[in-house]
């Protein structure tokens, strides 16, 4: 009885939540004040996401201003600052890379180890010649994200 | 004289939702000049423009020219050879099958619907869309792409509408499709069965204002009466008596049957050759699992 | 003949052309003058060779047999010369030298995929029917343009001619310009600057041979006419808010200059105006593919100027680094025994459509 009447209730928080802020939808490009979905296991991504408080992004780490897949981005959650990869965004791709129904977000921190320990939805296989790419300029080591990733599309 | 063709071709517009596939017009096709022995076909020459729609030119003046269109028709018929690109409609179930340089084993299967097709010649291209994981999922492919080494339909089917777009708002189980799907069997020269399925959608907010787009293939939409009142007010019925507009928008059927004629010879080689292949894919001895 | 058609050059022709000089600059040298202009409208300047082209056509009730008897006349006065080619003295060809240019439509924008998968996208320009109508000296041509500065090593050029057309629908004279040369009139010309080692007989066919795959070029093409139109679609200005306040200023430039001392409008400044309609170069464009059997080159890009179906004129590239390494066909292609050529030229890195599906290791 107690979850029959908890769930509808957490998702109208969620739609008015969406209606409440703007965002562009015809675009659907990531920037900053931008609402992502955490899709690993952290306990603080899982819990940030239950309570219908989905992570907001606050800075996107490239030129561009812009983020595009495998960037990494600075997102404030739970009253906290973490950084995560984006792994699947909404907005259109090239031909062969898959574009999702939701901006996929993987929490790390600052060598690049991920919070959780699984990825429950689909990570694009291009997503591993990026990120080697990124590895290779950067510090941080990021291709342990595609360890810890259950399918590739 | 002009207004009987731009009559005539309004008419072929309005056939494209329904096909019939009637043994008159292919006793049509078998007069028209084939050099060699009349081989048995698949469609007729009317057909071509519903099984074969990338072949027909943009129908833009401005980007129109004989030699390009020749040479690009030659090239899509030369990856032809190559590559199997089957009859299917928005609707049918695909299997696309890709040399991925990304993955470690270089291929990529992905199973899914086709919720578009537009494109024409070298540029055509589809959208698949599948729930993997709750997740939903869309790859866009161009036809002709070199790296596509299999395209496969799994369901041959059409649906109500001509894009599905709407499938993005639909609940989740509208796009779910099991990844090892096998292909069912669709006897040949049968009519593209239609799917009258009604698909449920979410609660609003939705990426666009689904009821002002006159969908077939959506349930009844739960929402205040101003929704319909306004989409009532944008609604543009008369179009679809725009007979300059159709015009524009449609090459002429003479036109259309001229390149068809001229490829016609080989198309029928690759269906033959697809033909063959089907045969052998049924011998094939089931492994034996340990 | 040589000594009627140097007659002809001398008197008939020069005459001619100075009365048409006068006529068409007659009109427009009533215009005030007023200070040099940065960027100067383009006077209409005739080249020298140019003479009244299209005849004006009366009804003139001829039967159908004439008219067939005339068609017939014709074809058995350019058939028999379309055979003039001769060979040149065959000379190696070193970077600094210039070959001749071709005529050429541009008929559309299709993709190409490479070997690494990746997918470009090409311009098809079909070179036309080219001839080389007339071959100047440095001495012989006078050209169109009066420059204040000399120019020193003044080169030779040749006049080449493409898309032969009836010639009844073309006056005596502009038929006359192609006397010489022994081909069919043809609706097309243009002037191409060479080196003199790169002299061609008259007559001599040019085809899309004449480039090679891997090679650079440039493209020369008028572009699109958009009309007079206003400085955001011209020059790319933003233009002003769409509210706020604003009222009847959205799509304006906004200030053009300060006063003071400078207060006047100074050259160069981008207002509103005519737009497109310039001949425009796009230099340095790949030749990925050609097709020998349609003589059509698949150029790199799709910003080629000019609309589909349009007149374009191609030139070696003058792009120091993107200049030819291999010796290139000089001073052009020619058919030497027939030889077997294949019918679609790929550049090594294109996927042709013929090979199999791609594959990465």
């Amino acid at each position: 009885m107690l979850l029959k009447t908890k769930i509808p209730s957490l998702t109208t928080r969620v739609i008015q939540f969406n209606s409440n802020f703007h965002t562009s939808t015809t675009r659907l490009e990531i920037q900053k004040m931008t609402r992502l979905r955490v899709v690993d296991n952290s306990e603080i991504g899982k819990r940030a996401m239950a309570e219908g408080k989905p992570p907001k992004c606050i800075h996107v780490y490239n030129k561009t201003g812009v983020g595009k897949i495998g960037d990494k981005v600075l997102v404030a959650i739970k009253g906290e600052k973490k950084k995560g990869i984006l792994v699947g965004l909404k907005q259109n791709q090239q031909p062969k890379v898959p574009k999702f129904d939701s901006n996929n977000l993987v929490l790390i921190d600052d060598n690049g180890t991920p919070l959780g320990t699984r990825i429950h939805v689909p990570i694009p296989t291009i997503l591993r010649t990026i990120l080697k790419e990124k590895t290779f300029s950067k510090g941080a080591d990021y291709t342990k994200l595609l360890a810890i990733a259950t399918r590739f599309v | 004289m002009i207004v009987s063709t731009i009559s005539r071709r309004c008419i072929l517009r309005k056939q494209t939702s329904g096909i019939l596939r009637v043994s008159s017009i292919r006793q049509l096709t078998s007069n028209t000049k084939s050099t060699k022995e009349n081989i048995p076909t698949k469609f007729s020459l009317a057909e071509y423009r519903h099984v074969y729609p990338e072949f027909i030119p943009d129908p833009n003046v401005e980007f129109r020219n004989p030699i390009r269109e020749k040479l690009e028709r030659l090239d899509m018929l030369s990856r032809r050879a190559h590559i199997d690109i089957p009859e299917f409609y928005v609707g049918s179930i695909l299997a696309v099958t890709s040399m991925d340089k990304h993955s470690p084993n270089k291929t990529n299967k992905f199973v899914g619907i086709c919720i578009k097709r537009e494109g024409c010649g070298l540029r055509a291209k589809f959208i698949l869309r599948n729930v993997i994981d709750h997740q939903g999922v869309e790859v866009l492919y161009e036809m002709y792409d070199p790296v596509l080494s299999k395209i496969e339909v799994l369901r041959l089917e059409k649906r109500l509408d001509d894009e599905l777009f709407y499938l993005r708002d639909a609940l989740p189980e509208y796009s779910t499709f099991d990844s090892n799907m096998e292909p069912e069997i669709h006897p040949e020269g049968a009519p593209i069965p239609i799917n009258p399925i009604k698909v449920k959608l979410k609660p609003r907010p939705w990426l666009e204002r689904w009821e002002r787009k006159d969908l077939k293939g959506i349930e009844q939409i739960d929402l205040p009466e101003r929704f319909f009142i306004r989409a009532k007010e944008l609604a543009t019925p008369w179009e679809k008596y725009d007979m300059m507009k159709q015009y524009m928008k449609t090459i002429p059927e003479e036109e259309q049957t001229e390149i068809f004629a001229e490829i016609q010879q080989q198309l029928q080689q690759l269906e033959l050759t697809r033909k063959k292949l089907k045969r052998k894919r049924t011998f094939i001895k089931p492994v034996k699992l340990a | 003949m040589a000594l009627i058609s140097h007659i002809i050059r001398n008197t008939s022709i020069k005459s001619l052309e100075e009365k048409f000089l006068c006529l068409s600059l007659q009109s427009l040298n009533n215009t005030q003058i007023r200070e040099k202009q940065v960027a100067p409208q383009p006077r209409l300047r005739n080249p020298t060779w140019l003479t009244k082209k299209n005849r004006v056509i009366h009804d003139d009730f001829v039967t159908q047999e004439n008219r067939e008897f005339i068609s017939e006349i014709v074809q058995d006065k350019y058939e028999n010369n379309t055979n003039k080619n001769t060979l040149p003295n065959t000379v190696e060809w070193t970077p600094n030298m210039r070959r001749t240019g071709v005529i050429a439509k541009k008929i559309g924008v299709l993709p190409l995929w490479l070997n690494n998968g990746k997918k470009i996208q090409t311009t098809l320009l079909q070179v036309l029917d080219n001839h080389v109508i007339r071959y100047y000296t440095p001495e012989e041509y006078e050209s169109p343009r009066e420059r204040a500065i000399k120019v020193k090593n003044k080169a030779p050029c040749i006049i080449m001619g493409a898309e032969a057309v009836n010639p009844t629908l073309f006056t005596k004279e502009y038929c006359g310009l192609f006397k010489d040369s022994g081909v069919m009139p043809k609706k097309y010309l243009a002037r191409f600057f060479v080196s003199s080692e790169a002299a061609l007989p008259l007559g001599t066919p040019v085809s899309a041979l004449h480039y090679s795959v891997g090679n650079y070029v440039d493209v020369r093409g008028k572009t699109k006419y958009w009309g007079f139109q206003g400085v955001m679609k011209r020059h790319g200005f933003k233009g002003m808010p769409a509210s706020h306040g604003v009222t009847k200023t959205h799509r304006r430039g906004g200030n053009i200059g300060g006063g003071g001392e400078k207060g006047r409008v100074w050259p160069g400044t981008k207002m509103p105006g005519h737009m497109g309609n310039r001949y425009r170069i796009t230099k340095g464009l790949k030749i990925w593919r050609i097709n020998t059997k349609y003589n059509v080159l698949w150029v790199s890009g799709c910003a080629v100027p000019g609309e589909t179906n349009s007149i374009v004129y191609i030139y070696d590239t003058i792009l120091p680094l993107r200049k030819p390494t291999k010796p290139l066909p000089f001073p052009t292609y020619f058919d030497i025994n027939n030889q077997d050529v294949p019918e679609d030229i790929y550049d090594d890195s294109v996927h042709k459509f013929d090979d199999l599906t791609l594959t990465f290791e």
